[in-house]
């Protein structure tokens, strides 16, 4: 026997606007793999529902948040994406907080940080630094502005696949926003000592971090690999 | 009742969520290609060892300084607990609060945390096993929020380093970094859907 989801019972019908248009056949293609869902947190039975814009399906054993359809996933990562990209290179390279000690003042950046540890021959805590407030954060980004771009402009690629798996795999050493936490804590502690200055690459930073934050929150998975498989199909059925 | 997927014959693709009939005999996901598991492959074991290896790293972590404030030659080591006592010596409340929880009780309760649920799927107790969803929820959620104290020290480290006054970071942020690590991986290895499994409740 079979649950039902909450919501009325679509099927699989949130390739709403470029594709459908583009290739009709393919959405009968796509169906015949399964009309069926299952809660990746419980694995209960589910139908492959779809709620409309900006409701949320839940599942309704475990409660965890199914899908939240958002409007225009892709053009919106498309173009967070690319704001962020031109956002990183400011809030690497500006100094971000600056210190003044007895006259002698002392700025720190992004990479600053990971250099100084470094130096203390520090590295294995300088390489999880690095890899979490830089590395990751820029690849994760490229990533998804390399996803969504071929997904916006409808152009199949096989790696298309691959870039997925690492993005999903990424999503969560990104922490940008607990660097940020680490700037606040930071600061709070060095202002009872000395004078502080805030630069751009600071409030570059915060922006990236906004950016960033909303770009996770609007990238619908379950429309992200549902419109790839669509393009690899086209892809295949075209050779 | 309800059922779950796999005894209905499907196996949910780890990487892409496509849902795919056992009856197919398919080693690989159709649309993305990767391995096809019903639940993580050795789940509970990876994620024992996982945890093991942070218990033991939650020692010196704990014991050793993370970091030395060096004045004028004269060094001040610091464990984790002694930052927390200095921030609310110096009155500054919230941000000692926020440490605390970020460095010593999101670690711990991790670690409790993921023993039990460990220890729930091993055993199989019986119990509601929405609850202890929520429990692997928070904390696969309240992980990454540790990285607080090495982001903290790499900035001060940066900071302040004048001739008269430096910080050094010490042995313990190693630990500390490894600990959140590998706890996360501890958390990334469980499957919430082997808490389901065997509830008589639900078959
Ligand atoms: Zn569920």
């Amino acid at each position: 026997m079979i649950y039902l989801c909450r919501y009325s019972p679509h099927l699989i019908d949130f390739c709403n606007y470029r594709i459908t248009t583009q290739h009709p056949d393919n959405i009968t293609k796509a169906m015949n793999c399964t009309n069926y869902d299952a809660c990746p947190e419980c694995d209960l039975l589910l139908n492959n529902s779809s709620p409309r814009l900006g409701e949320k399906a839940y599942c309704p054993r475990c409660g965890l948040l199914l899908s939240h359809p958002k409007k225009q996933s892709v053009e919106r990562t498309f173009a967070l994406s690319i704001a962020g990209f031109i956002l990183f290179f400011p809030s690497l390279l500006l100094p971000m907080v600056g210190i003044t000690v007895l006259g002698s003042a002392n700025t720190g950046i992004l990479l600053s940080g990971v250099i100084a540890l470094f130096k203390e021959s520090m590295w294995p805590v300088a390489i999880v630094v690095f890899l979490a407030s830089i590395l990751f954060p820029l690849v994760h980004l490229s990533l998804s502005l390399l996803i969504s771009g071929h997904l916006y402009f409808n152009r199949p690629n096989r790696f298309l696949v691959h870039w997925m798996h690492w993005m999903q795999h990424l999503d969560e050493w990104v922490m940008l926003e607990v660097y940020m936490l680490g700037i606040i804590v930071a600061c709070v502690k060095l202002m009872a000592i000395a004078p502080l200055q805030f630069g751009w690459g600071l409030y570059a930073f915060i922006a990236l971090l906004i950016i960033t934050t909303q770009l996770t929150a609007g990238l619908d998975k379950k429309l992200f690999w549902h419109h790839i498989a669509l393009l690899q199909k086209g892809h295949n059925h075209g050779r | 009742m309800a059922a779950n997927a796999l005894k209905q014959g499907f196996v949910r693709c780890h990487d892409c969520g496509l849902l795919i009939s056992t009856a197919e005999h398919s080693a690989s996901c159709p649309r993305c290609h990767s391995e096809l598991h019903a639940r993580r492959p050795q789940s509970l074991q990876r994620c024992a060892a996982f945890l093991a290896s942070s218990f033991f790293l939650y020692i010196p972590a704990n014991i050793f300084p993370i970091m030395t404030v060096n004045q004028f030659g004269a060094g001040d080591p610091h464990t984790i607990a002694g930052g927390i006592v200095e921030l609310f010596d110096s009155g500054m409340i919230p941000i000692g609060l926020l440490v605390l929880v970020a460095s010593i009780l999101v670690p711990t309760s991790k670690l409790v945390g993921i023993a039990l649920l460990l220890l729930c799927a091993h055993f199989r107790w019986q119990v509601n096993a929405r609850r202890w969803t929520t429990l692997y929820r928070i904390i696969a959620f309240v992980g990454r929020w540790s990285m607080l104290d090495i982001f903290m020290i790499s900035i001060l480290v940066d900071l302040v380093n004048f001739s008269g006054v430096q910080i050094i970071a010490g042995p313990a942020a190693t630990a500390f970094a490894a600990v959140v690590i590998l706890t996360m991986f501890a958390a990334e290895n469980f499957d919430p859907r082997l808490l389901w499994d065997h509830q008589k409740a639900y078959e």
